[in-house]
């Protein structure tokens, strides 16, 4: 299982009602649904819509730059974003719409601005050194729009007056409370856990 | 008195019931009969069966041929064995809507009270009171909890229905290119479907079967309009574009001149051969009549209790009904809290989409029944 999963599993209660965008093929979901939490996904990709279907999940297919909208205010206890965010039109607005239809919201993602990768990206001089190795996405065509550090990310959150509760260093499972954050140098995967109140 | 016996006039089974059938417009029906049509086999249990509501025009042969057009059923593609609805493995139910014209009562059936023709004094039915019927059969089938009810356009209209007064019957819904309403632009093209019905002289305001006559001009006119919001444009100009029909010059008259004009008087006058003026009035009247937000959310505790899940299906060139009223269902029952899942199938065949050979339409459909336990 993924660890940014494992840490969600860990975090949202029994009972939560949870919209997971970006569900993919409905894995986190269908975690979700064992654990008696009440999950739907949002996903763009039809063939991964027909999976999530298949087992049994609730998905709704569509764009999350335009679906979000759809969805009415306070409906979900929690809104999950993994590692989607970087690939968002427009995070901000985004992160506004959630703010109004869950209370809590997860956000995953890949810390842009970490040494390994910063070195690479000096030595290399080329920002193709950031997309993922399995990507063959090229700096032009990529949907990798938006690389953000956890510095970045915490000033939107103050932006958009969302208050951190948690945050956590993925890969070392280690959890950091009291306005305390992961290492903008040193952390490769952080997940934040905001709330809107 | 409930009985069921076999059709005589179609293949199937007709539900007769000698009983009063009180209506949304306060008026009733003495008695009433349901036309309706079986596939696969009900299990034991009576876990697997399937309802399956018809859309304005259709009637209740989708599998199989057509007792009524000689072709294939009009959702052969989706039901049979092996199909998406698999009648393998589900028990598939399909009725004559209420006010229909395939065996079920409507305008065309005789009058109890007074031993004539209904005509226009057949009362003005509501999705709901169809629905009402089917529940009716549903109970005399003793099926206490369908496993999924299904239905494209008016069809999904009855779907919805069934959700919102039935909550406890359904266990899944999947409403395809539907609305929570009739919109205004669809009110009006059925306006204009049944002015050209009632100014045709033919129609004799209603009563043209004991004239012996037809307003079939009037029919396939309304036909005519109709079929063109069951396309698209991109339909319409890959089909014909603006090809002559056999010749090649313009006639600089008003004959046919274009396919597309051939096309659509076809499409108008095979379709009086099959269907009723009456009934297409009743039908469309129905359909602007409905709007089933509100009692979806008076009935909201219901349907949570009871999980329904629901699958909204739209088709991205469907403009009659767009996918932007399927994702105000979708808006909807997300607000109640209830279990659904929508999905947007790519196509370029407009409204008519969903009976037509549409693969990923097949594979979402399929899916999802896969996936309710």
């Amino acid at each position: 299982m993924r660890s940014d999963y494992q840490i969600i599993l860990d975090l949202i209660p029994q009972n939560s009602k949870v919209l997971d965008i970006g569900c993919s093929d409905g894995e986190l979901i269908s975690l979700l649904a064992n654990k008696n939490v009440s999950a739907q996904g949002v996903e763009l990709n039809q063939e991964k819509v027909i999976s999530c279907l298949g087992k049994g999940l609730d998905v709704i297919h569509g764009d999350i730059n335009l679906m979000v909208e759809d969805f009415p205010y306070n409906q979900f206890d929690y809104c999950i974003l993994t590692q989607t965010i970087q690939a968002v039109q427009k995070p901000d607005i985004l992160l506004n719409t959630l703010k109004k239809i869950g209370k809590n919201i997860i956000v995953s993602f890949n810390n842009s601005a970490r040494l390994s990768k910063v070195t690479k990206f000096l030595l290399s001089g080329s920002f193709d050194s950031l997309l993922k190795k399995t990507d063959s996405d090229q700096w032009y065509n990529t949907d990798y729009i938006h690389p953000c550090s956890i510095k970045d990310f915490k000033k939107l959150t103050t932006d958009l007056d969302l208050r951190i509760i948690s945050t956590f260093d993925v890969i070392n499972k280690k959890k950091f409370t009291n306005g305390k954050i992961p290492s903008n140098l040193f952390c490769k995967e952080v997940l934040f856990h905001l709330t809107n109140v | 008195m409930r009985d069921i016996t076999e059709n005589q006039d179609y293949p199937g089974y007709l539900l007769k019931c000698n009983e009063k059938l009180h209506l949304d417009s306060g008026k009733s029906l003495s008695n009433f009969q349901i036309a309706y049509q079986t596939y696969g086999k009900l299990n034991v249990e009576k876990t697997n069966a399937i309802l399956i509501c018809h859309a304005l025009t259709g009637d209740q042969f989708p599998a199989e041929k057509s007792p009524i057009t000689k072709k294939n059923g009009w959702w052969d593609l989706m039901v049979g064995p092996g199909k998406p609805i698999d009648t393998d493995k589900y028990f598939v139910i399909c009725s004559n809507v209420l006010g229909g014209c395939v065996g079920t009562t409507g305008p065309n059936d005789i009058n109890p009270e007074n031993s004539k023709i209904y005509g226009l004094d057949f009362p003005t039915i509501t999705i709901r009171d169809m629905v009402k019927v089917q529940k009716i059969l549903i109970d005399a089938l003793k099926i206490q909890k369908l496993l999924s009810v299904i239905g494209g356009s008016m069809g999904a209209m009855q779907v919805l229905q069934w959700a919102a007064t039935y909550p406890e019957s359904v266990k899944s819904i999947i409403s395809i290119a539907g609305s929570l309403k009739h919109s205004a632009q669809n009110i009006a093209f059925d306006e204009a479907g049944r002015q050209s019905i009632m100014l045709d002289p033919k129609w004799h305001n209603g009563r043209f079967l004991e004239k012996n006559d037809k307003p079939e001009n009037g029919l396939s006119v309304a036909r005519m309009i109709a079929h063109i919001t069951y396309l698209s444009e991109k339909a319409f100009q890959n089909k014909f574009g603006r090809n002559l029909q056999e010749k090649k010059d313009l006639s600089f008259g008003f004959d046919i001149d274009f396919q597309v004009e051939s096309y659509l008087r076809y499409q108008g006058r095979s379709f009086v051969d099959r269907f009723d003026a009456n009934s297409y009035l009743y039908m469309t009247r129905a359909m602007d009549y409905f709007d089933v937000s509100e009692e979806i959310q008076q009935n909201q505790d219901k349907i949570i209790r009871n999980e329904i899940r629901f699958l909204v299906l739209s088709f991205t060139s469907d403009w009659l009904f767009p996918t932007k009223e399927s994702k105000e269902i979708v808006s909807l029952l997300n607000s109640i809290g209830s279990n659904v899942s929508f999905a947007e199938v790519v196509s370029d065949k407009g409204h008519d989409s969903f009976l037509l050979d549409e693969p990923q339409f097949f594979r979402v459909a399929e899916g999802f029944l896969k996936g309710i336990k």
